[in-house]
């Protein structure tokens, strides 16, 4: 490759940066208002989940008594307990601080395994084709049959529930999408006359990827990692409604499961309102970030 | 075509064989116990040996293997362990049940996004109605179902008292099949029907838009405006181009809806096959819990088949290899 003269030429089989590439299509998502909307909300949340432990008056799981030695069952918000109790005496608020930790923990996690193993299979099935190709397609084939809160609910009942099995079983069931995605999205980007020109002119193939395919498919790849955030969470948030959440930490999921099976969902909205609240806030907000990558990736929405 | 249909049969086939194969690691290897699965505690040593042998569960994995497809393949998913009647008599009537507010609801959030879904796309690019559709629409959309399901439950049931929150039908209604045609029965379908239509308007809204918006540019639709048509007729021909991905989307939708109201039949006592799935996992009926998730999963297979069958038929671009 040095005995390349032209600059020109010498520039277009450089490529460009990925770093560079993620950091400009950031860049351009921050012109969406809604999604900076979003950007505010996830910021609030993640400080609020790293600050819980402070902020929480009580320990989530210690049962509050009244001067008298009983259980101070479903207090109404007061200056003691700003958030109320709940039916077995928890401090609500402290419950519902700890509940940020499980979401976000939760949706980090996936985002990291979801988006590098859908990145990795994505890329090699969509660049190298081939047996890998084959082998991808048959098995994401299979893997978009099955129903997947479903699936959970079994996986995690047989597995046993906790937090690492609920996250595994996330991560099992959201890879196959956005691998199909990211493959297709590389099967375009190959075709391109510029990755012909830097094969021809003896770039290596690692090279082809890192520097002309992943910045040009670093869009899709944060689509896919903003949604499936959204939906490790709200699966998390399903398991843990329906019975199936972790029992040693505090979920939303599972603090709305506590209200509905012990039937205070009526009277009690201090224990309903705050974790539905935030559900629909953190959700909401990646979705709308997500919004703002969708228009990145498809030039025929954008605004002319 | 017909080679074309052939092919996506056996294709659908070979995706049921894998789920049953992935069935048969989740129910049998995963579980420290796999007998646990089909044989109750407490049985006798003698029954318990009878029944490994009737129901294949000695030999090696492999013969595991082979009589467990076996029995799946003919249907015989063995008898419940809390109703103690065979499987398919406990869970065709709920399929029944499930399908009362998955189809419905369905179609019904499908078309009232479209509905919307046009006239948000056909808005002012950046004007307020496109703004606050397209926020409102992503911010329903992130609600959970349980959330929808719990606010109206606690608005329309427990504080207005104008529906019931509650199973299908008051003590004591009709059974049987002339049950659906009563007035109880439908008073009882509204809540969680409206629960399925709120979970999937916004993604067909959201999903007709961008199609309108990419349609409103093309030439053809320029040409009509040329031609004087009334505005709301051009935007139905913009439309009418944009249905095509809905349609697509509709098919694996429903399969998902059916999965996804696991949920919404929980949060309303709905008898579907999701929340007879959720409560047999929970009392630790397998046979049930297995039966539910293959039939959940053989709806979806049969979905995508339907959907890119019709896809073909609607789009004549399509071309059938």
């Amino acid at each position: 490759m040095n005995d390349i003269q032209n600059p020109a030429a010498s520039a277009a089989i450089q490529g460009r940066s990925p770093w560079r590439a993620a950091w400009d299509s950031l860049r351009l998502m921050m012109q969406d208002s809604f999604a900076v909307a979003g950007v505010a909300i996830l910021i609030l949340f993640v400080v609020t989940a790293l600050a819980a432990p402070l902020l929480a008056p009580f320990d989530p799981f210690k049962a509050m008594m009244t001067e008298t030695g009983r259980l101070a069952r479903l207090r109404p918000p007061s200056g003691e307990y700003l958030l109320g109790t709940t039916a077995f005496g928890n401090d609500v608020l402290s419950q519902f601080l700890h509940g940020f930790r499980v979401a976000l923990l939760v949706g980090l996690v996936a985002a990291v395994a979801v988006g590098f193993i859908s990145t990795v299979f994505g890329v090699l099935a969509g660049y190298f084709g081939g047996w890998i190709d084959d082998v991808l397609m048959r098995i994401t084939d299979v893997a978009l049959s099955i129903p997947t809160l479903p699936f959970s609910i079994v996986a995690v009942a047989l597995l046993g529930p906790s937090i690492e099995n609920i996250i595994l079983v996330i991560t099992i069931l959201f890879w196959r999408n956005g691998a199909r995605i990211i493959r297709s999205a590389v099967l375009t980007e190959r075709e391109r006359v510029y990755v012909k020109w830097a094969r021809a002119a003896g770039a290596s193939h690692f090279h082809i990827i890192m520097r002309h395919i992943l910045p040009n498919i670093v869009r899709v790849i944060f689509l896919w990692v903003t949604m499936s955030v959204a939906f490790a969470i709200l699966t998390e948030a399903s398991l843990s409604f329906l019975g199936l959440g972790d029992p040693t930490v505090i979920s939303w999921g599972q603090m709305l499961n506590t209200a509905f099976s012990s039937g205070n969902l009526r009277t009690a909205w201090w224990w309903v309102v705050p974790p539905s609240l935030a559900l629909v806030m953190l959700v909401s907000a990646l979705y709308l970030i997500g919004r703002a990558y969708e228009e990145q990736t498809n030039p025929r929405l954008r605004r002319r | 075509m017909r080679a074309y249909i052939l092919r996506r049969l056996a294709q659908s086939v070979l995706v049921v064989w894998a789920v049953t194969s992935i069935m048969f690691f989740m129910f049998r290897v995963m579980p420290a116990d796999p007998t646990a699965m089909l044989l109750e505690r407490g049985l006798t040593e003698e029954a318990r040996q009878a029944l490994l042998q009737e129901w294949g569960l000695t030999g090696t994995l492999w013969d595991q293997y082979v009589a467990y497809l076996g029995n799946i393949l003919t249907g015989d998913f063995g008898s419940s362990f809390l109703y103690r009647k065979p499987v398919w008599e406990v869970l065709t009537p709920l399929i029944i049940n499930t399908l009362w507010i998955a189809v419905p609801g369905l179609l019904l959030g499908a078309a009232l996004g479209a509905v919307i879904g046009t006239a948000v796309g056909w808005a002012e690019r950046g004007g307020k109605l496109e703004r606050s559709g397209i926020f409102l629409a992503t911010v329903i959309r992130g609600v959970p179902n349980f959330v929808i399901g719990i606010a109206l439950l606690t608005i329309f049931s427990s504080t207005l008292s104008w529906f019931p929150g509650f199973g299908m039908g008051d003590p004591g209604a009709t059974t049987g099949f002339a049950r659906y045609m009563t007035l109880d029965f439908l008073h009882h379908l509204a809540l969680p029907l409206i629960a399925v239509i709120i979970y999937f308007m916004p993604e067909n809204l959201l999903l007709m838009r961008s199609g309108v918006v990419e349609n409103r540019t093309e030439d053809y639709i320029e040409l009509i405006r040329a031609k004087g048509v009334p505005q709301r007729r051009v935007a139905w021909h913009a439309a009418r181009n944009s249905m095509l991905p809905l349609i697509t989307w509709l098919f694996p939708a429903l399969a998902e809806t059916i999965a996804g109201i696991v949920v919404i039949e929980i949060v309303f006592s709905w008898p579907g096959v999701g929340r007879e799935l959720v409560l047999a996992v929970t009392r630790q009926d397998y046979p049930v819990a297995q039966a539910a998730f293959f039939l959940l999963a053989v709806m979806i297979v049969l979905a995508n088949l339907a959907a890119d069958l019709v896809y073909g038929k609607l789009d004549p671009r399509v071309v059938y290899k």
